[in-house]
């Protein structure tokens, strides 16, 4: 065990796309923790997705040893955390871990929404924040300015900011040193009960769950019979270590040091992240504050193309829940899509990724439908009860009211597009609150507005509006009553249950307009007319008409070439597998997300 | 059992925008045409048995454009084969020219080879027409135009060789007056079979790349539509009936080597990117048993064959290189395919439906499809045909006519 004052514990938070990951790569490389022909882009992120879209999912801790210019060696603990805002609690929880970050901001960009955020977090939680100002030898970096920006925007001195390029390996001792000299070293209880955070906990098939942890206060062994204090789950450790980036056990963990403990347990939903470790027998009292249960807020029914893959789809999710406990989904069944799953997801990202894993790993072929939120319905019996789809919805004679989810959404753009956030908020049900200047160059906005519309493509018409410039970041508020009805969409005369979705009062005759005309597009022309109808309750809104395909056929006699014939024929059948027939219609599966694209 | 010979003749004065058959562009001369008709005739000396080409049915020399060969080359070529093939003497031949290659030494010759080699049978000329308005002749990049096609025409009928038009319909900027005006001429032409086919965009061709970027229309599929049921409309007035999806004729003139195609009937494909279907029987007599062993092409085949299985038909194509077929190195590189006696019924029942009078109720038994069909049936697509004396057959309905992708789709794939 390293004595505490030889300890620093820092994380690195960052907008995405700043340079987190790359400056963390450099801290490995350089304090010699993996050896040159191990290094690789990305090294903490060990999913392929991650790697491939430069994101990072599930938190890391990794142990470096760093022989500072004072001559003496310290022990770095550097927690990467998730960057985007899905993932907030789970950063919030990597920053219980540490007493100081590394706020990377790029030269180029600025602060952004989730600088913003993420440093807000971490002075929520009391840490030193170091400035450090990446990507400086871009063409268009402008330290100077960013500088100014993080101390006018911020509120954080950043006159001894770090001026890094991690890409180039340019200032990262620089870095290092500042985290020996300005992050405070942890301070603990050697004698006391044992006291550890549960930063982040991750399933091994031979293992069991394995939990990330800070020791608090007291030391942790191998053998020691520990207790989870929010599940109350008593079990023998397996084993301790630390992360160098492969698990290197040792003998104890010991007051500020950060490791990996086995657990021995199998049940992912006893290691609860937020969680406190203690002794079985005479532990502590009083669990560290700040846990809570993550909810899913993002919901959306996930079906297998092809009907038999059901109990694959089932089992893949099992697996991907025992490390992802924010993942919860119960059965579903749809008239149109067969069975399939309602599928609770932290956000949107989240979601995307979580059905790219199911396809990629567990080569599922998936359909997903439109995403929508949790619904508080009141029933006019006094009867209340959560919705997550809209063919859960009573009928309007027997509800009372319903409720949805708000946010508080910030968006930081530079003066000049104000106006078109403006516009494109005041179109998605929104209440303008504040605006701010952070700068000469960034205006910070904020909203409230009801989380069904953030999930509606919002970020992507934010970016395309912005040309990129806009950022955002968002949080939970509360829920609020609306006005909502339940849109039905029918194709060639009969509903089908999941292209319906729930809408505000006012925007339901628009919606309806433009889905209908935009399903027309998507769906093709097929051997009989389709109509396309949108419907509230009983009554017709809008109406298209795919007209049926008058001409389909190879006249060509390709000089006898039939087996090019057959092939072209093949392709064509093959093109209409990848639809989903709904009736007698054949459905692109795009036409399941056609309402999220409304606005283009 | 008869085998159909199809000759490719991989030759056109230049390429048009539309046309992904294989063909080399550029003039051509004696040389060149003595080194493709040797090379043809050694492939039938080489490559295949005798026996292979024992009862030659139907002959077609298609491309390309067979015409550039001249009179001299068709008479090499065709004398050449007559040599080493039984040609019946009741045989069809055919053989395709463009307007502009058509000349008087041309057209006696092959009036004279059709008397020579097929003194029971017919010689046929497929004039590859197009239409009869310049505007449109010039958006498909062709090299005549309609004056030409007259002259040519009044030389073939002057000569007493039959005659088979080809149009195209679905143009952009084709109106349907032009469309009309064509066929009203090829009608007063006096031939007895027309081919309509609607411009498809190929992939790799100059169109493609131009409707890609914008420059050229995208042919609408319902205006070819319109334009299809108008020619089957004008021709039916004249006496020229449909017989099959894209082919029309005076009854008696009907095309053997297509109808061919369509039912079953074996046929050796010589030249580059020549198609060529046989009976395994057939192909255990030619190279492919020679050079390859029809086991282990067998195994290189894209269908793989499950064990117990029994290979019946075997369909495979030339390399496509020029230099490949006249260097004689070709046969190495065939694609082949390998169809069980199931799967050779599909196909027959896929094709077979192709043509007006359909299909028989037992080939349908035979190739497993009864429920497919039974669905296209109440789909609208398939009926009950109910002439005197074709009572049992299954064919396509009016509508199925012009979407019977669909029906073939279906009945291939049995889903």
């Amino acid at each position: 065990m390293t004595e505490p004052t030889h300890i620093r514990n820092f994380s690195i938070i960052a907008h995405i796309d700043h340079g987190k990951s790359t400056l963390a790569d450099r801290v490995l490389q350089l304090t010699h923790t993996v050896k040159a022909r191990d290094m690789k882009e990305q090294v903490l992120d060990s999913m392929d997705i991650e790697r491939e879209r430069g994101i990072t999912i599930k938190a890391q801790a990794v142990r470096v040893l760093y022989e500072a210019q004072d001559g003496q060696t310290y022990q770095l603990n550097l927690i990467d955390t998730p960057g985007h805002v899905d993932f907030t609690y789970e950063v919030s929880r990597s920053l219980q871990a540490c007493e100081g970050v590394l706020l990377v901001v790029d030269a180029a960009q600025g602060v952004e929404a989730q600088t913003v955020a993420n440093a807000m977090m971490a002075m929520n939680a009391g840490l030193e924040i170091i400035p450090v100002i990446n990507k400086i030898d871009l063409p268009a970096a402008e330290p100077e300015r960013v500088r100014r920006e993080i101390e006018e925007g911020l509120a954080i001195p950043a006159d001894e900011a770090v001026l890094t390029s991690a890409k180039s390996g340019i200032g990262i001792l620089g870095a290092l040193e500042a985290v020996v000299k300005r992050v405070p070293h942890p301070v603990g209880d050697a004698n006391g009960p044992l006291k550890a955070l549960i930063f982040d906990s991750y399933f091994d098939t031979y293992r069991g769950v394995v939990a990330l942890i800070r020791v608090i206060d007291g030391s942790v062994s191998k053998g020691m019979s520990v207790r989870m204090m929010a599940t109350n789950t008593v079990t023998d450790v397996e084993e301790v270590g630390v992360r160098r980036p492969a698990n290197v056990p040792i003998d104890a963990l010991g007051v500020g040091e950060v490791g990996y403990l086995v657990t021995g347990l199998k049940d992912p939903s006893q290691v609860r992240v937020g969680d406190t470790v203690t002794l079985a027998e005479d532990g502590a009292t009083e669990a560290l504050p700040g846990y809570r249960e993550v909810k899913p807020m993002v919901f959306t029914g996930l079906y297998p193309i092809e009907g038999d893959q059901y109990p694959e789809l089932r089992d893949a999710l099992d697996k991907l829940q025992l490390n992802d406990p924010a993942l919860i989904y119960d059965p579903e069944t749809s008239h149109a899509l067969g069975f399939g799953f309602r599928v609770g997801f932290l956000g949107l990202l989240h979601m995307e990724v979580i059905k790219e894993r199911l396809e990629r790993e567990f080569d599922l072929d998936l359909l997903a439908t439109a995403p929508s939120v949790e619904y508080r319905v009141t029933k006019t019996n006094g009867e209340v009860f959560q919705i997550h789809s809209p063919q859960d919805m009573p009928d309007t004679v027997s509800t009372e009211m319903i409720e949805e989810p708000y946010f508080k959404i910030t968006i930081l753009v530079p003066p000049d597009f104000v106006g078109a956030i403006m516009e494109l908020c005041e179109g998605r049900r929104a209440t303008f609150k504040d605006m701010q200047y952070l700068s000469k160059t960034t205006v910070e906005m904020h909203y409230e507005m009801p989380l069904a519309e953030v999930i509606m493509d919002f970020f992507d018409q934010l970016k395309s509006r912005t040309k990129g410039y806009a950022s955002l970041d968002y949080e939970f508020i509360g829920y609020q009553r609306s006005q909502l009805v339940k849109l039905d969409i029918l194709l060639a005369g009969n509903p089908v249950d999941a292209l319906s979705f729930i809408v505000h009062k006012d925007h339901a005759y628009d919606r309806g307009k433009v889905l209908t005309a935009k399903l027309r597009e998507i769906i093709p022309r097929q051997m009989f007319e389709v109509p396309i109808q949108a419907a509230i309750g009983g009554r017709i809104i809008s109406r298209e008409t795919v007209r049926a395909i008058r001409k389909d056929v190879l006249a060509k006699c390709y000089g006898g070439d039939i087996s090019r014939k057959r092939k072209l024929l093949e392709k064509q059948k093959e093109g209409k597998k990848r639809m989903k027939a709904v009736g007698t219609v054949e459905v692109p599966q795009e036409a399941f997300m056609a309402i999220l694209k409304v606005d283009e | 059992m008869p085998v159909a010979l199809y000759v490719h003749v991989p030759f056109c004065a230049s390429k048009c925008a539309y046309c992904d058959f294989v063909s080399v562009p550029g003039s051509v001369d004696s040389a060149d045409v003595d080194s493709f008709v040797g090379a043809v005739l050694r492939t039938l000396r080489q490559d295949v048995e005798p026996e292979v080409l024992a009862d030659v049915p139907t002959i077609y020399i298609g491309g390309g454009t067979p015409s550039m060969l001249g009179a001299d080359g068709l008479v090499s070529l065709l004398s050449g084969i007559a040599e080493v093939a039984h040609v019946r003497p009741d045989a069809e031949i055919t053989v395709e020219a463009n307007p502009d290659s058509v000349d008087a030494a041309l057209v006696e010759a092959l009036a004279e080879l059709g008397r020579e080699l097929t003194p029971a049978g017919v010689l046929r000329v497929s004039l590859g027409v197009q239409s009869f308005d310049d505007d449109v002749l010039r958006t498909l990049g062709r090299r005549h135009n309609a004056a030409a096609t007259t002259g040519a025409l009044a030389l073939l009928k002057n000569a007493g060789v039959r005659v088979s038009l080809d149009l195209m319909c679905g143009i952009p900027g084709q109106s349907p007056e032009s469309w009309r005006a064509t066929l009203d001429t090829a009608v007063a032409s006096g031939v007895g079979h027309v081919s309509v086919y609607p411009l498809t965009v190929e992939e790799g061709t100059p169109l493609a790349r131009s409707v890609d970027s914008g420059q050229s229309a995208e042919p609408d599929a319902d205006v070819a539509a319109d334009m299809m049921e108008t020619a089957d409309e004008i021709l039916h007035q004249a006496g020229i009936e449909r017989y099959e999806i894209a082919n029309y004729a005076r009854p008696g003139q009907e095309s053997l080597h297509n109808t061919g195609y369509w039912t079953g009937v074996e046929y050796l494909g010589v030249g580059p990117s020549a198609a060529s279907m046989l009976s395994v029987r057939t192909a255990a007599k030619t190279f492919l048993e020679r050079d390859l062993g029809l086991v282990s092409a067998c195994t290189a085949s894209e269908m793989p064959l499950e064990p117990g299985d029994i290979v019946s038909r075997v369909r495979f194509v030339q390399p496509p290189s020029l230099d490949e077929f006249l260097s004689g190195a070709c046969s190495e590189s065939v694609e082949s395919e390998w169809l069980t006696a199931n799967e050779a019924s599909r196909e027959d029942a896929m094709l077979g439906l192709r043509l007006c009078r359909g299909i028989s109720v037992e080939l349908v038994q035979e190739a497993n499809v009864t429920d497919v069909i039974k669905r296209l049936e109440a789909d609208g697509l398939l009926e009950r045909a109910h002439e005197a004396g074709a009572v049992d057959r299954w064919r396509l309905t009016r509508r199925g006519w012009l979407v019977a992708n669909e029906v073939f789709g279906a009945v291939w794939t049995q889903e």
